[in-house]
């Protein structure tokens, strides 16, 4: 079982890969084209919050971390006129900087106040940004920013997609990675046991300002690519929806997997976009609210869970009665 | 520098500001003392209570100060249904599990507020708009005194309530010590749903103290205020509701002077800068013991 398991999750790695590397090709559409890169960069953005709550912190505000990274990398893009494909990290590393800094004074307190003061920081952030540093950013007006590349390039949209899509992966492959070191399983001991943590000779406070360093970073990159894909900011990146969204995510997915937040992005992706032709608006919201609240309830793991489920589920129902049982010698 | 009119002002604006914190805090202390756990979604409550009053009040006509106690049922009701729906099946689980629950219980909500009522922003007239009553160097308008009285004789109710009767004492027992009561025959869950349901009650109260002062509403009104009364109730202690009402005096009051002082942008920001530098200091809470 456990060999067909592993096998069933390498081909399903690669056929996702081909199949996010051939799909610009089966349709010409570009709004397809856009609503999956869009889809790759909430990957990103979900796989951040993930990382952090790997580590037993549940943010309410990561949006704070994507708007940064959007902003810096606008702003450092038109000031210095370095190319988006640079900046994108160069904003994301202010944003992993501001992450750490406001990580030195939650990462002491327990999961509601946690959630509380970075649900507060995005609003923080919010009013900086229209208020004191109104100059450099346009207020409530927003901004315009630099295009990943310019709309004369033909086929500029394909290059865009396949650079986010990259980029998507490395993130991926990186989170992966560092899940699997001994990071990753410094995080998952704060997680579950600060104290027996702590008394095994791991620090959780340097591991918890890591993650929010690792996770900030992350969020930076996804709202810097978005920004320098759609085009333009507003200070209404820093609204209280988008740091639902990675929640939901990966809630949807399964939470503290690496897999969660890939799968919880696709499957939520496809059906907003399916309700969305149905013609819905607000009904879109109520339903995903739902479905939220019944993964949570009946599939506390989500959907990365739900082939163990109907597994045991087929195997109890199969089971043979106890006295059709052949005798065993 | 500044006159004392201006600063006598603010004081009391600040004070009626309070009062719709107060309820909402209180609403959360209630539940967080019997359930021990935490709804974000706190904030939707008061909203639907607006949208209640205000349909009651263009259907009607009748008073809004007395359509009040249709709302507090109304959501007295909606309440222990969530209760009994959402947060019974996780009870005891992780406590990230209820921050995650509210968010979906906030998208169903809001959106569906939106798709009764539509998501402009609303208002209604008092019938006592424009009177105002001089006190000492001031002129208020009476709504202001109202809604004051009124959020006293709610609290006064819910000491009452609390004090004297029996369910209110199995519900202080409760939330001093769930096992024990489990142990002594009070039926905790019975109790759930009921201070569920009460802290709906008052943040439907609160909802329609926020319609009739003349303030809009839209569906989407409710977060913010109920992180603020989130942020009080760590301020004044996880549980105890005499420190959620002097939190929520002195936020009323904290953002109204922000709000004068910086402009208004700082509102909102003001009280969430004040709840971190607090937390800095003392990672528990003003008054809260171990937050646990």
């Amino acid at each position: 079982m456990n060999f067909k398991r592993d096998e069933m999750i390498r081909y399903g790695t690669i056929a996702a890969i081909v199949l996010a590397v051939v799909a610009p090709f089966l349709s010409g559409n570009l709004y397809l084209l856009n609503i999956l890169s869009l889809m790759l960069i909430f990957i990103i953005f979900a796989s951040a919050w993930n990382l952090l709550a790997y580590s037993g912190q549940g943010s309410l505000g990561h949006a704070a971390f994507f708007g940064i990274g959007a902003y810096a990398s606008t702003l450092i893009a038109v000031k210095s006129g370095i190319s988006p494909y640079i900046t994108i990290f160069l904003g994301a590393a202010v944003a992993a900087g501001i992450g750490i800094l406001i990580g030195l004074t939650c990462v002491r307190l327990k999961e509601w106040f946690f959630a509380m003061v970075t649900f507060g920081f995005a609003i923080i952030v919010q009013t900086f940004t229209v208020s004191v540093l109104t100059p450099v950013t346009g207020g409530w007006d927003g901004i315009a920013s630099p295009r990943l590349l310019s709309p004369g390039i033909p086929g500029y949209q394909l290059i865009e997609y396949y650079t986010i899509l990259m980029i998507t992966i490395a993130s991926v492959v990186m989170i992966w990675y560092i899940l699997k070191s001994r990071i990753g399983l410094a995080f998952s001991a704060i997680r579950e046991n600060e104290l027996e943590a702590r008394a095994a000779g791991v620090d959780p406070v340097r591991y918890r300002l890591l993650a929010f360093g690792l996770s900030a970073y992350l969020a930076g990159v996804a709202g810097a690519l978005e920004i320098h894909h759609i085009g333009y900011i507003t200070p209404e990146i820093f609204a209280v929806d988008l740091s639902f969204w990675p929640v939901t995510y990966v809630i949807f997915g399964g939470l503290c997997t690496i897999a969660g937040p890939v799968i919880g992005t696709i499957v939520l992706t496809i059906i907003w976009e399916g309700l969305k032709m149905a013609g819905l608006t607000f009904s879109r919201y109520i339903i995903v609210g739902i479905l939220l609240i019944l993964v949570i309830i009946f599939l506390p793991k989500g959907l990365v869970d739900l082939p163990d489920k109907v597994h045991t589920w087929w195997k109890h129902h199969k089971k043979p009665k106890p006295d059709q049982v052949p005798l065993q010698e | 520098m500044y006159d004392l009119g201006i600063l006598l002002q603010i004081v009391f604006w600040g004070i009626y500001a309070g009062c719709i914190y107060i309820l909402l805090a209180t609403g959360l202390n209630l539940i967080f003392g019997v359930m021990k756990i935490v709804n974000f979604a706190h904030g939707e409550f008061l909203m639907i209570g607006a949208y209640v009053t205000a349909t009651v009040f263009f259907l009607t006509g009748f008073n809004p100060y007395v359509i009040i106690l249709l709302s507090m049922l109304a959501l007295i009701g909606i309440g222990a249904v969530v209760e009994r729906l959402c947060f019974r099946p996780i009870l005891g689980t992780s406590k990230l599990n209820e921050i995650f629950l509210s968010i979906g219980l906030i998208y169903i909500f809001q959106n569906g507020a939106a798709m009764i009522w539509g998501d402009e922003w609303q208002s209604i007239k008092s019938p006592y708009e424009g009177i105002t009553v001089p006190l000492g160097s001031l002129t208020v308008p009476l709504d202001y005194i109202i809604i004051m009285g009124v959020t006293a004789i709610i609290l006064c109710g819910l000491y009452l309530f609390l004090k004297r009767t029996k369910t209110g004492r199995e519900m202080r027992a409760t939330s001093q010590n769930r096992k024990g009561a489990m142990l002594v025959g009070i039926n905790v869950e019975r109790l759930d749903i009921l201070s569920f349901g009460i802290g709906c009650g008052l943040a439907a109260a609160a909802g329609t103290l926020w319609v009739v002062s003349g303030q809009v509403f839209n569906p989407y009104m409710g977060s913010i205020p109920a992180v603020k009364a989130f942020a009080i109730i760590i301020l004044g202690g996880l549980g105890s509701i005499p420190g959620a009402i002097i939190g929520g005096l002195l936020y009323g009051i904290a953002e109204n002077g922000a709000a004068y002082f910086l402009g208004g942008v700082w509102k909102d920001a003001i009280s969430f800068i004040i709840l971190i530098i607090v937390l800095v200091i003392r990672p528990t809470g003003l008054f809260g013991e171990s937050g646990e």
